[in-house]
Parts: structure tokens; sequence; C-alpha cells
């Protein structure tokens, strides 16, 4: 799909090197903190700004010299970018106009999408008397009518609120599964990567971090930026060595000591490793023990279940514990942690 | 006194009136020396010799007197229906070329990248520091040695050296209000650049285009002095300078010369009653997520 893409604005490279691969059909999805490229490499995969190095290729194609209006594919912009002179239905066929399709065509069109996204009604206004969410389905339905070879969304939710953006994910995701176009879709939000990508491709300063099924990233991220990105709360990371005694082997953090029992850990002894485990992949023990003893510091309660925040000799650490567990700061707790739900980072890959 | 006067109505209430009234005396003023001149004109176009030679400072109209000889007069026997259309020729050209021109190249400076791009975007207004008069006398020795004086087409030529850098850093700084999103959208919805400037920003200029469109026409319809020096055969001249031929003809006839004022300043004063109103109506309302 897109090789080696290197982008760079002056003496800022927006993107080095980036290649990704959108199989035919499926829903990728660009994931990054904003500023990452994700962005621009949309707008080059349009042909709307041009890379400095690298190639786009559609169905094996290099479409690299051809315009926008030739690429056939469509955009949906974070900002929705309607036609504020047009009406809706002026905004949905405006695109089948400019490539010539039969008026009868793009009535029928503009009459179907309009029916799947349900804004049947809003045809004959304009965008400025449209609501947020409105102007946005608006955006979404210009891009569906065109039926073409390739999506383009650029973070198209992130400007409607918390629940109309998760009834519009739940809405998109229903739509790509009977329409079944190949889409590249942009987002900083983790949710939305996990719930609608078949693959997602997590960026970061202009380069590919790792590129893979949503559940893939989240159990074997590649390296520690997407295990810390992906996951809310975010993983617990520390850094420490291995060390081997009296035939068991044992991580030495800072202040704590892990009981790794006879498995043989990924990586040698003495050498400077980081561990990291998810909230979710650990125990929690009303009752202070050793070997791994933390004082409760903070508790949030977010109503299905509750997530502690403690103090593990001299490093912090977010678990997530049932909500019936009654702690209080100060309590002190034994935590418990699976050898095998330990993700090993090597300088900062993936060990 | 004071303090229980400031007590009952509180001071905000005192200075809002004060500065209310404030506010209609200055508008009253101005409206006074602005309008005063008009009325003036008006008045004594609509009045015959007679009448101005026995009360030359009569301020009132009599409405049993008023008389519209001087119009016909000046339309009909002094040439101004032939300059009307000249000015009207000459601005509506030079106001279509103005237009076409200052919004490619206002484009131009603002979205697409090639070389000199800034030094072309910042040279723009370098153009129109040069004060006319110093460019009239050497544009005038050129064009008479080429032949060329004397001719509506060099006018326009000039009108739109004038008019076309204000033209474009105007166009500018609008298209650069203009979101680049709904160029893209544009381009992927399969315009070309040309088809991008003509289905959506020039729809969405419109109010830009349209306070363009009145400045050219301001210009050209009002210019004197190149008209002045340009044009010697009087089926050629423009209203202006039609005006002062009539006021430096031998009889001298003042209500006939308010007239012919009245005829240059209408068309505009009209025009832009017209054009006012999208003026300052911004059409981009709806286009975002807003």
């Amino acid at each position: 799909m897109v090789e080696q893409v290197t982008k760079r604005f002056g003496g800022f490279t927006a993107l080095s090197d980036v290649s990704i691969r959108v199989e035919d059909g499926s829903f990728c999805v660009l994931l990054g903190p904003s500023g990452c490229g994700k962005s621009t490499l949309l707008n080059i995969i349009a042909g709307l700004i041009p890379q400095d190095a690298g190639r786009v290729l559609v169905d094996g194609e290099a479409v690299d010299h051809l315009s926008p209006r030739e690429r056939d594919v469509a955009m949906v912009f974070q900002t929705y970018a309607l036609y504020p002179h047009m009406t809706v239905a002026e905004n949905l066929g405006f695109g089948l106009k400019m490539r010539g399709v039969s008026k009868s065509i793009i009535r029928d069109r503009i009459e179907e999408a309009a029916q799947l996204l349900g804004i049947g009604e809003l045809l004959k206004r304009k965008p400025r008397e449209l609501s947020g969410g409105q102007r946005q389905r608006v955006a979404m339905g210009r891009a569906l009518v065109r039926r073409p070879r390739l999506f383009l969304f650029d973070e198209p939710l992130s400007n409607l609120d918390a629940r109309l953006r998760a009834n519009v994910r739940l809405e998109l995701k229903r739509i790509h599964g009977q329409i079944k176009g190949t889409v590249v879709y942009v987002t900083h939000d983790q949710v939305e990567a996990m719930t609608l990508g078949d693959a997602v491709v997590v960026m970061k300063a202009g380069r590919v971090h790792q590129a893979a099924p949503p559940q893939v990233i989240y159990d074997k991220p590649a390296d520690r930026f997407v295990a810390t990105f992906i996951g809310s709360p975010e993983m617990n990371i520390f850094s420490g060595s291995l060390v081997r005694e009296a035939g068991r082997s044992f991580f030495k953090g800072k202040g704590f000591s892990l009981d790794l029992g006879e498995a043989a850990p990924a990586g040698e002894f003495g050498e400077a490793l980081e561990i990291g485990i998810r909230p979710e992949d650990m125990g929690i023990l009303p009752q202070g023990a050793p070997p791994l003893e933390a004082e409760v510091d903070l508790v949030s309660n977010i109503g299905s279940e509750i997530v502690v925040h403690a103090r593990l000799g001299e490093e912090w650490i977010n678990i997530r514990a049932p909500k019936d567990a009654t702690l209080q700061p100060g309590d002190r707790v034994s935590v418990s942690i699976t050898p095998e739900r330990l993700h090993w980072f090597k300088n900062g890959k993936r060990a | 006194m004071g303090d229980r006067m400031m007590k009952k109505w509180g001071r905000e209430r005192i200075e809002t009136c004060i500065i209310r009234v404030l506010r209609i005396a200055g508008i009253c003023f101005f409206l006074l020396i602005v309008a005063f001149p008009f009325y003036w004109m008006i008045a004594s176009s609509l009045k015959s010799l007679e009448e101005l030679l026995l009360t030359p400072a009569g301020l009132g109209i009599d409405v049993a007197r008023i008389r519209l000889d001087a119009y016909r007069e000046v339309l009909f026997e002094h040439g101004f229906l032939q300059y009307i259309t000249n000015s009207a020729y000459v601005s509506v050209i030079t106001v279509l070329l103005s237009l076409t021109l200052a919004t490619i190249g206002g484009y131009a400076v603002t979205r697409l990248r090639f070389r000199g791009q800034a030094f072309m975007s910042y040279s723009i207004l370098v153009i129109y520091m040069f004060p006319a008069i110093v460019l009239v006398i050497p544009l005038y020795v050129v064009f008479s040695r080429m032949g060329l004086r004397d001719s509506m087409h060099v006018l326009i030529l000039v009108y739109l050296a004038q008019t076309l850098p204000v033209a474009l850093y105007m166009l500018r700084s609008y298209f650069r209000s203009l979101p680049v999103e709904i160029e893209y959208a544009g381009l992927t919805d399969g315009c070309t650049r040309l088809g991008v400037i003509r289905r959506i920003i020039i729809p969405l200029s419109a109010p830009a285009l349209a306070g363009v469109a009145l400045y050219t026409f301001m210009i050209a319809w009002n210019e004197f002095l190149f008209a002045f020096m340009f044009l010697d055969s009087p089926e050629k001249f423009t209203l202006s300078r039609g005006v002062v031929q009539l006021a430096g003809s031998v009889h001298l006839s003042k209500q006939l010369v308010m007239a012919a004022s009245v005829l240059v300043t209408f068309p505009v004063v009209i025009l832009f009653l017209v054009f006012e109103r999208h003026l300052v109506r911004g059409l981009t309302a709806g286009a975002m997520k807003g």
C-alpha cells in the first residue's frame, strides 16, 4: 500500500520511511498521539500533498503520479469540510457530479446513503442549519456515495461529544460490515482503534512502531511505547535486572524483587531490562505480606471496578481490582503477579 | 445634588447616557460634513440658471420649480450619454479583468507552492506605493511614442495596474481565511485546481469578490488624472474627464456642472447600497465542525 514514504516540512521530518499494507476490504486504523504524522500520511495517500520519497500503491499500481481526482479515493475530514454553499443533497452528490455520473444514479445513491445514515430529512438543508453530529453524517455520506476504491477517514469522530461518538462508532462498524470498503482510518483514540480496526498501525514521531491486529497489539506490544500507549490505565513498567538465586530467577526492581519461579526468563542475567504488567493482570490481597507488599495511595472508583494506585518499593503501580474490594489509602496489601503475563523489554523493544 | 443623582441613577447608567448622547452628536456632525455638499450638488442641479443667479446662497428647494432641464441638456447636448457609456465600458471591463486576475493570482500566492512565492506575495503591495502622479508623465511619454494614447483600452490597462495590487491583497487575505480542507474535499471529490476555484472558492468568496468589484469600479469610474492626460478626443472621454471639460467651457452654467456631478456620483452610491449587504456576510458558516 504505502512503501517507505518520507515527508519533510522544512527541517522537520513528519514521516520517515513509513510502510504500511492494507488488505483489500479491511479496516486499517492509524493510531498515534497528535503530531505523529498520521494525518500527513493520509493526505499523501489521497494525493493532496506530495511525499519526498517512497511510493503509494493502490491495488498494486503506483498512484504517485495521479492527482487526487484520478486516485479515486474519498476522504472524511476531521472538520467535515462540507461545502457551505450547497445543500446536503448537493454536498453528497458533488463527487459523482464531478465524475460525470448520470443524474438518476446520483439521486439513487444519495437516497441510499441518506437512508443508511438516517439523514433523509436533511437533504434540502444547508450545512449551517445542521448540528455537529448531522454534519458529521453528511461528511461520511459524501464519501459513501462515491463508492471509491479507498476510504480515508481523518479523525472523523473527534469533534463529537462522548455519547454521540460511541454511537457513531458502532454505526461505522456496522456500515463497514455492509459495504465492505477498504478503509484507512486515522485516530488518536485507542478505543476507536481497538473496536474498529481489523489492523492497527501504531505510529509515533513519523515512525511505525507496530502494525498488527488489535488483539496482538494489546497482548504482544512490540515495544515500550506501544505497551504504554494502548490500554487504560496504562501498563505498569518497571526497570531492573534479572538475578539468579538458589536455582530460582528473580527480577530485581527498585525496592522490590519478583520471584519468577523456575521459568526461564527472556533475557540474560545481570543486564538492564524492563518488565511491563497490565493493571488487570495482577491480583491484590487485603493483608500486606511479602514478597510483594504495596501501600495503597489512592483508590479510584470507576463504577464497574476500582483502580488502585499504590507504592511498590520505589515504584508506583496501578492495579485494577473488583469493585467490592474495600481498600483505603494507607492500607498495606499484597500484590500477586503471574510471571507468564509479564512483558519484557530490552532497550525499549519487546524481548 | 450630584451625589444624590449618582445614587439614584447609578454611575453606569449616567455613563451610558453620556456616551449615547455623544455618539449621536458625533454621527450628526459627520453626517452634516459629508452630506451637505451632496445636498448642495443635488439641489443646485435641480434649479434653473436664473434661480441660481438670483439667490446664489439659497439652500432650500422649491418643489414647484424643480426642473430636470439641466440633466437633459447635459446628457443630450453636452455628450454625457457618450461619457457615461465610456465610463461604464472602462469600469466594467476593468472590474472583470481585475476580478479574474486577482482571483487566480490571489489563489496562487495563497495556496500553491512555487519559487519566489513569498517574494511575489509581498511585492504585490509595493507596486501600489508609487503615487500616480509619478507614473503619469513617463506613461504619457511611453504611450505617446507607442501611439497608444487617446484610447480607452490604455486607460483600462492603467486602472488595472492601479487596482490589481489591492484587489490581490484583499482576496489573498480572504482566501487564507477559507479552510484548506474544503479544497481538499473538492480535490478528492474530483475537481481540478481550476474546478476548485470555480465551484468552491468563488462561491465562498462572494463577499470579498463583491468588495473587490466595488473598489475597482469606484477607482475606474472616478479616476481623473490618467483620463485627463491620456484622452484627447471628446468621443472617448470618461465622465470625470467630461465634467472638467464642461466646467472649463466658456458658458459656465453651474446647474449643468452640478447635474453632471450627480451623474458621476450616483452610480457608485447605488452600487454601494446594492452590494453593501453582501460585503460583510461570511459565507463559510456551517462548513466546519462548529
